[in-house]
């Protein structure tokens, strides 16, 4: 008989040492204690904090480079659509 | 090496955890009321200090009660009441220097932490560490640890003021 | 036993006093807290009352779990019928209040008429007092507490209270314990307001007994560690809710300048990391280990010094994101005043902000101002308006009205920048990307709300198989899911399963923290079933709690119903469906809400809710849930 609950099984997908870009949604690994990290899947630029050594947390974004990104792609999409 | 209870009111976020588990503990109910500890605060500056039994090496408690109620338990390192030769006078309340002797109104007698036999529950319960369960030699050494982080944490910002300058 | 604990009747124009026991045929049907309140509202309030008039009714609760070994089991639950929506009042607050009043030996409290002068009630041990409050009308929460304690001679007494918002009758006014715990929305304080009562102080050192007290410690113990594993549960210990801004700000997911943009650029101050230098630890409620409270010194300026709790990511958007301003330190103190006042800092901050848009808009003047220069990003000016909030003068009067009223007395446009629902504002949050989110604030029971239904976790993207285990339990669901917050696919469901985790934990007395509201791993029903019979004895199943959760939000809809509500009740205002998204990560830019699909949604809602079209639940409904006959007045 299975006895695990939904916690238990939902908390079995924890990782750890990476973030979930917020802008791709991919998982994404970084070395400990990097001030920023750019996304490998999508480019995107984060500032990060830590509340531990493998806790990773994004905190906000790189506001130039992802401004420009995100102009980029829209200028992109825009085209695709014309 | 017998163990002791510290208490780190720098740690403390005032949950009161420690009193419900202890009621619960000791007298199968949630009383904080009849909790061996028990958290003071000062709400509007956010100040709560845990208070307990400290098991004092020389206990005024013991010194002052008539009928000798209280005797020194050398394997846990702790104080001890036996509950029929106590008398109920309440002398050793108003002695202890911690206010950790209380008088439980329900059950009409004192009651003091007796360390729940060896496993206290506030520090098992207790996340952030404010109540401990250490070798008694350890206290100091903790207390050193945190200090000289501290210390050394200020030695390094002085180190690089002045490296800026 | 845990469940002895009484209802209280209090009438403020006699004085009378009456208690009486809880049946346990109602707690198997309401268990207590809100759930309890709803049932109470349903029979002690006529239709139709003035929510400002002596015929409103108050209700102060705890939960069914209060002061037990549940965990964070510290919410008091306050209700009323709104003096801001007309609908249904409830708001609901952390800190210490409700496990002191179980230790007094109550649990309900309903308090009817209205004081001749000012008064507050003292209750210790199974007596109730009415006292004298002459001498704190006008006093702060902060000092109304301590005047309190020191006049009865109790520093562990525990203190409900309202600030001078609330004795003005200031609408959106909440009720206070602590420093900073409020029963924020709805206007909760300006029902005590109106009735004069100041303040509720207790101190119990009455037993609870648990039904099963070593078990209740093991298995507490083992859902204190499923909590703290969280990693929620870890960098909300750490940084307070401010936390949530790191993912919502960073995507372009609130609302900044009233509504005309989604993201607070270049505000590196606000963001979570930067309230934690000037935090001086934190604090917890009873008996909770995420300990989320921050504690702060305001650090410079004119209240330098002044200690406060705090700030949650609700002042964030209101002091911040809304206004447009940019300043720690204007959070910080403004999240003071409206702790002093006794202010909802969400309606507050929202007001402020959608006058400083028709200022900038010119519907608003100099002359209406009275001078105050209300551009966004004017920090002094939006200090300045949470005084004359409070205090109702000039422009400020108009606002303590709340939004529709405030509305209609501005008149020209100002209406259409409104943003609220049921005549209550919404949080900062910017729901035109996030259909589900939308969902939630259009059809909760007490008004524009992210506290009665919001599927939060849909904003992290978890796994469809995630997803399905969480939302087919206690009730199956097959219906589909999807893991993108932008989607319109299987969200009502979601919505109706959070409404229902919400409002189990409310009659539970739990904080919602510790359920599937920010983390998806932490407890619910399951584990709820097996608490409540450590603790209280009540063998009651996930099932069996899920429903009494269904039942007691049918009351609140019938509440709201008997109170006129309609289908365009559960409905946004137009900037969600005709005012794209313009900045923020490419994904939510250019988010619109379909008005064709969010009808849809809250068609296939209210067909899981087994309400008919119109949104009013079906005879076999009621009768599914045993409420067909309500009214009963049982209590």
């Amino acid at each position: 008989m299975n006895e695990e609950t939904t916690a238990e099984s939902v908390a079995k997908g924890r990782t750890y040492g990476a973030f979930r870009c917020l802008n791709c949604f991919e998982r994404v690994s970084v070395p400990t204690g990097a001030k920023t990290h750019k996304c490998p899947h999508c480019s995107f630029e984060w500032r990060l904090s830590w509340l531990s050594p493998d806790f990773p947390r994004i905190r906000g974004p790189v506001w130039e480079a992802n401004r420009q990104l995100a102009e980029e792609n829209l200028s992109k999409k825009q085209k695709g659509v014309n | 090496m017998a163990k002791v209870l510290i208490l780190d009111y720098e740690k403390c976020t005032g949950c009161r955890l420690c009193e419900l588990v202890c009621s619960v503990k000791h007298e199968g109910v949630s009383n904080p009321a009849r909790s061996r500890v028990k958290i003071v605060k000062w709400e509007s500056e956010g100040r709560y200090v845990p208070m307990s039994c400290q098991q004092c090496e020389s206990a005024p408690c013991q010194a002052v009660c008539p009928v000798k109620a209280l005797s020194r338990d050398e394997t846990l390192n702790r104080v001890l009441v036996d509950y029929d030769a106590c008398i109920g006078c309440r002398m050793c309340i108003a002695i202890c220097p911690f206010g950790a002797m209380s008088f439980d109104v329900l059950a009409k007698r004192i009651i003091k932490c007796d360390l729940c036999d060896g496993v206290p529950l506030c520090a098992d319960f207790c996340e952030v560490g404010a109540i401990q369960y250490v070798d008694a030699g350890q206290q100091s050494t903790i207390k050193q640890v945190t200090a000289a982080d501290k210390l050394s944490e200020i030695m390094q910002k002085v180190a690089q003021a002045i490296s800026a300058v | 036993m845990a469940l002895n604990r009484k209802i209280a009747y209090i009438e403020l124009t006699t004085g009378d006093i009456e208690t009486k026991p809880i049946p346990v045929k109602v707690r198997n049907m309401f268990l207590g807290g809100r759930g309890l309140d709803m049932y109470l509202m349903y029979n002690h309030i006529k239709p139709g009352v003035d929510p400002l008039g002596s015929d409103n009714v108050a209700f102060v609760s705890a939960g069914v779990l209060g002061g037990t070994l549940a965990s964070a089991s510290a919410r008091t639950h306050i209700g009323g019928k709104s003096p801001l929506t007309g609908f249904v009042g409830s708001a609901n607050m952390g800190g210490f209040f409700a496990p002191e009043l179980r230790w007094a030996g109550f649990d309900h409290l309903v308090i009817k008429g209205k004081a001749e002068n000012p008064v507050y009630l003292w209750i210790q041990n199974n007596e109730i007092e009415i006292r004298d409050a002459k001498h704190i009308w006008g006093k702060t929460v902060h000092e109304t507490q301590e005047i309190i304690r020191e006049e009865l001679g109790d520093r562990d007494i525990k203190i409900l209270t309202i600030g001078p918002a609330g004795e003005n009758l200031v609408r959106f006014a909440n009720v206070m314990t602590g420093i900073k715990d409020a029963a924020g929305r709805s206007g909760m304080g300006a029902l005590l307001g109106s009735k004069n009562l100041k303040a509720i102080a207790v101190r119990g050192t009455m037993d609870i007994k648990l039904e099963r007290p070593e078990e209740a410690l093991q298995y507490n113990k083992k859902v204190i560690e499923q909590i703290t594993s969280a990693k929620v549960s870890q960098t909300q210990g750490k940084l307070g809710t401010p936390f949530i801004w790191g993912a919502t700000n960073t995507q372009g997911l609130v609302r900044v300048n009233n509504f005309q943009l989604n993201q607070l650029e270049d505000a590196d101050e606000v963001e979570a990391e930067a309230i934690d230098k000037v935090a001086v630890g934190m604090a917890g409620c009873f008996g909770c280990q995420v300990h989320c409270r921050s504690k702060y010194v305001i650090p410079e300026g004119d209240y330098a010094g002044v200690y406060d709790e705090g700030p949650e990511y609700t002042s964030q958007g209101a002091w911040a994101a809304e206004p447009g301003c940019r300043s720690l330190n204007n959070i910080l103190v403004c999240n003071h005043l409206v702790n002093i006042y006794g202010l909802d800092t969400l309606e507050t901050g929202s007001l402020i902000s959608w006058v400083m848009e028709l200022y900038e808009k010119g519907i608003l003047t100099d002359e209406d101002t009275g001078g105050l220069d209300l551009r966004f990003g004017n920090e002094e000016a939006v200090i300045e308006m949470i005084h004359r909030i409070a205090k109702r003068e000039g422009l400020g009067d108009i606002l303590a009205e709340g939004p529709l009223r405030a509305a209609e007395k501005i008149g020209k446009d100002s209406i259409k920048y409104l943003v609220h629902v049921k005549g209550m504002s919404n949080l900062h949050s910017d729901e035109r990307p996030t259909p589900g989110l939308a969902l939630g604030i259009a059809t909760a029971s007490r008004g524009s709300d992210h506290l009665r239904s919001r599927p939060a976790i849909d904003l992290y993207h978890l796994p469809k198989q995630v997803l399905r285990n969480i939302y087919s339990q206690p009730v199956p669901y097959d219906g589909p899911v999807t893991s993108d917050y932008r989607d319109y696919e299987g969200k009502a469901w979601q919505v109706f399963w959070q409404e229902t985790c919400y409002e189990a934990v409310d009659c539970l007395g739990i904080c919602k923290f510790h359920t599937v509201f920010l983390g998806a791993s932490l407890p619910s029903f399951e584990e709820w079933s097996k608490l409540l019979y450590y603790n209280t004895g009540l063998e009651l199943s996930p099932l069996d709690i899920w429903t009494i959760a269904e039942r007691a939000y049918n009351m609140e809809r019938l509440f709201n119903i008997r109170e006129g509500l309609t289908r365009e009740d559960d409905w946004l205002v137009d900037r969600y469906f005709d005012e794209p998204t313009s900045v923020g990560i490419p994904g939510v830019r250019g988010k619109t809400i379909d008005r064709d699909k969010l009808k849809n949604m809250i068609d296939e809602y209210y067909e899981h809710h087994g309400w008919d079209e119109q949104g009013v639940p079906r005879l076999e409904t009621l009768q599914r849930l045993g409420i067909e006959n309500e009214p009963s007045h049982i209590l």
